[in-house]
């Protein structure tokens, strides 16, 4: 008797000792002002944040292995013509307003993203070939697509597409993102637009996916604010008015890492990296030697040591490195070397015959338009580059626009070069970038076999095939000299030393909160 | 009086009309499709680009647009947001009092800190005094307030630690924000003064008020302060504009929400009801503070007191 209640001592001790306490607050810093934030309507990344935590989606994507693992869906199958996905529905689940979810619930929501009314800017187009949902007992329910569509799991593990209350989308109507119910780890509490948003425990959570390592969340509310200006980042995280703070400038991170009550949390973000796409239809860009040349010719090193502060790996492809389906080949490509710049240059028949610096042909100058966007440290990486190139005897006017505009001179192709990137876990992201369709088409390519690439990946179920076909898409945009990567996208957070297991999902940008706990 | 009543609110419906249809023509003048800035990145095909761009009336003819919008505004409807998917109203109500707060405080310190050191430079003329006082205006009219802002962050918030850095609420929250915003704007209202109060010095009722042997102390406050005050009433109605485009960086530097941020954001974005929304609030704004600066500077200098209108 009382050896056991000396173990029993002894296991509450152990019990408490180990594991920090629950309970606690911690403000979250993000970066931009949403542009709104109801996951079924609005696009930004950072509505993500915080409500990857007020939702469960129907199944989770593992971020060390990429497999996709039971979340509000038990299992699931795929119809042998990857037309028909049937998901068994967990059960006993409820939304925070005590609205059961099920098979009616998903049909709902599925309904609502793809409703011409809603006007959905993301979410609806992450389901692609979507035709309807059907309910086929209270815990079944099947998604029927026109076409198969292989990054359908993907997007289904995303917050935009993740299980909101039908009875609170009724009751709201247009203001449902103020009050939004989910099924979650966590609570919305309010949400102040511009001012802050507020997440409250949910003690009912009881139905999380495997890759939760908690059954309920540690903390009992998180706080967001938001710190648009990237100056102001770390000083709110060191006079403690932020414990978590997002995209921390470099030279901010460089200078946290080295102190004892911070630390930087890198996360690199999968998806399309930084890169300048050269639009192969303008001369002199249409001279696959010329493309090749300012390929030859940048030193991604120097700009990732100048701009980023060697915080971002160099990106040697169209895919960030973590990304499923990257070619490791394509680091083989185009390392840095002006020699052989200038002699394809040479070749081209581009030469300096009136001695001002600037190569010529036919009486015209080399001379390149760069447009920019003033985000995402794009007019820093530019103003390297045209120096870098200024060398090789090329011209840059470059000019920073906005996004709307940019997307205008694209369409136009009035543009030589122009800076983009974007993140997303599923190599399908490349279709919106190299098919000649494509909105965001820059390259102004035009090659058949790589459209028949890019579609049937969209289609075949099967990883290893995908791929391949993939890789053959990397390998064609690098040997045709597409585009010039720079940088690998990378997060990085600044995180006060007493918060601790801070994790983030496959997209690399939503944090799972539920696991976060404060340190004694 | 009631003649003028009439003149000046029609005088304030034909510059409402006036910044509604400005800000249209300005929208429509700007390069960007709305419907393909939303979806870009979505990877919509070009047809449910399309498709969004009717959704939304782009497809209609510039006069049709026109009209329809200026018969939604008679109704009082501005719109419902096409990035945010809500009501324009609405999101305006709530970003209306952050910045009004943030104005007005601004104002406030930036008036009675101009006021003080254009008096103290034109009473201690060509002193050091004088140089001090009109180096500070200077030095608030050119210095940027982002520039400004971020060192008040890091010396009152991060090393002194005595007011927050972000976010709003409470007074401790506006202390920053409005000091910065206060110190742009004391500069222009310290010349205006120190010129002001020098011409009035030398009027005949300041000799008189002396030689009747008035203590100081009263001359300055009645006989040279009001006089001189006045126009300062006027430009720091008409720094409006300034208060509001100065509040766009304050608010993003200090994460405090607001108007300001609203709108960028929905130019950034071709967000069109937003930003005519907003433009309009700006109107009104005007016509109330230029209203409300005409009545005290009435008050404030009984010179400028028409027949019937004196009280």
């Amino acid at each position: 008797m009382r050896r056991l209640l000396i173990f029993l001592l002894l296991a509450a001790a152990l019990a408490t000792g180990c594991t920090p306490r629950p309970g606690g607050r911690i403000v979250y810093g993000l970066t931009l002002a949403p542009t709104g934030i109801d996951p079924h309507i609005n696009a930004s990344a950072e509505l993500g944040i915080p409500l990857t935590s007020v939702y469960d989606t129907l199944v989770y994507k593992d971020p060390k292995t990429g497999e996709f693992v039971p979340g509000l869906a038990q299992k699931w199958e795929v119809s042998e013509d990857g037309k028909v996905y049937t998901f068994y529905l967990r059960r006993g689940v409820k939304f925070h307003d005590g609205t059961p979810f099920n098979a009616e619930a998903v049909r709902f929501n599925l309904e609502r993203i793809t409703s011409p009314d809603l006007a959905s800017q993301k979410a609806r187009f992450m389901l692609g070939p979507y035709e309807r949902t059907e309910v086929v007992d209270e815990y079944t329910v099947r998604i029927v697509l026109k076409e198969p569509f292989a990054p359908l799991l993907d997007s289904l593990s995303q917050v935009y597409l993740a299980m909101a209350s039908p009875t609170a989308v009724q009751k709201w109507g247009s203001e449902y993102q103020l009050h939004q119910v989910g099924t979650g780890p966590f609570v919305f509490v309010e949400y102040v637009p511009g001012d802050h948003l507020l997440l409250r425990r949910n003690p009912d959570y009881a139905w999380g996916p495997p890759v939760y390592q908690h059954r309920t969340a540690q903390l009992e509310e998180v706080e967001f604010r938001f710190f648009t200006d990237p100056a102001t980042r770390s000083p709110a995280l060191e006079s403690g008015e932020a414990d978590v703070m997002g995209e921390v400038p470099p030279q901010d991170a460089t200078r946290l890492q080295g102190s004892k009550d911070f630390r930087i949390e890198p996360v690199a973000i999968p998806g399309v990296s930084l890169m300048l796409f050269m639009n192969t239809t303008r001369p002199p860009l249409d001279d696959l030697r010329v493309r090749q040349a300012l390929l030859f010719g940048t030193d991604r090193q120097a700009v990732i040591s100048a701009v980023f502060r060697d915080t971002s790996p160099v990106a040697c492809g169209p895919l960030a490195a973590v990304t499923f389906g990257y070619n490791p080949m394509v680091c083989e490509f185009y390392p840095y070397n002006p020699d052989q710049a200038t002699a394809l240059l040479e070749e081209a028949g581009w030469k300096d015959t009136d001695g001002d610096g600037v190569r010529d042909k036919g009486g015209q100058p080399l001379a390149l338009d760069l447009y920019l966007m003033g985000w995402g440290y794009m007019p820093e990486v530019g103003q390297l580059l045209a120096d870098q190139w200024a060398r090789l005897g090329v011209r840059v006017n470059s000019q920073v626009v906005s996004y709307p505009e940019a997307l205008q001179i694209a369409q136009e192709g009035r543009h030589h070069l122009m800076p983009f990137n974007l993140s997303g876990s599923d190599p399908d992201i490349l279709r919106k970038f190299f098919h000649s369709q494509a909105g965001f088409n820059w390259s102004k390519v035009s090659d058949p076999e790589m459209d028949n690439w890019l579609t049937e990946a969209a289609r075949v179920s099967d990883r290893d095939r995908r791929a391949d076909l993939y890789s053959q898409v990397q390998t064609r945009v690098m040997e045709n000299a597409l585009v010039i990567p720079i940088r690998d996208y990378v997060n990085l957070n600044g995180v006060s030393n007493r918060v601790q297991g801070l994790r983030f999902d496959a997209q690399g940008w939503f944090p799972w909160l539920i696991d976060v706990t404060l340190a004694r | 009086m009631f003649g003028y009543g009439l003149r000046r609110l029609l005088g304030a419906v034909l510059v409402l009309w006036l910044a509604a249809t400005l800000a249209f023509v300005a929208m429509q003048l700007t390069p960007g499709d709305p419907a393909q800035t939303l979806l870009a990145a979505s990877g919509a095909s070009p047809e449910e680009v399309a498709r969004r761009r009717a959704q939304l009336g782009l497809d209609d003819p510039m006069p049709v647009q026109y009209a329809r919008y200026l018969a939604d505004l008679a109704r009082g409807d501005l719109g419902v947001s096409w990035l945010h998917g809500r009501s324009v109203g609405r999101m305006i109500l709530e970003q209306l009092p952050a910045t009004a707060e943030l104005a007005v405080a601004a104002a406030i310190l930036g008036a009675v800190l101009g006021i003080v050191l254009g008096l103290l430079a034109a009473l201690y003329r060509e002193t050091w005094v004088d140089t001090l006082a009109t180096g500070l205006a200077v030095l608030g009219l050119s210095t940027p307030v982002f520039w400004s802002g971020l060192l008040a962050i890091l010396l009152f918030s991060l090393y002194l630690g005595w007011f927050p850095s972000a976010g709003g609420g409470d007074l401790r929250h506006l202390v920053l924000p409005a000091a910065t915003l206060g110190f742009a704007l004391s500069g222009s209202v310290a010349r205006l003064v120190r010129a002001q109060v020098v011409e009035v010095l030398r009027m005949p009722f300041v000799m008189a008020a002396l030689a009747r042997g008035l203590p100081l102390r009263r001359i300055l406050l009645l006989h040279v302060l009001r006089p001189a005050v006045g126009p300062a009433v006027t430009i720091i109605a008409l720094q409006l504009g300034f208060l509001l485009s100065g509040a766009v960086v304050t608010e993003s530097v200090f994460a405090r929400q607001g108007l300001g941020r609203l709108a960028v954001q929905a130019i950034l974005w071709r967000d069109l009801p937003v930003v005519r929304g907003v433009v309009l609030v700006g109107a009104v704004a005007y016509l109330l503070t230029s209203l409300l600066a005409d009545f005290l500077q009435v008050w404030l200098d009984p010179r400028l007191r028409g027949e019937g209108v004196s009280s």
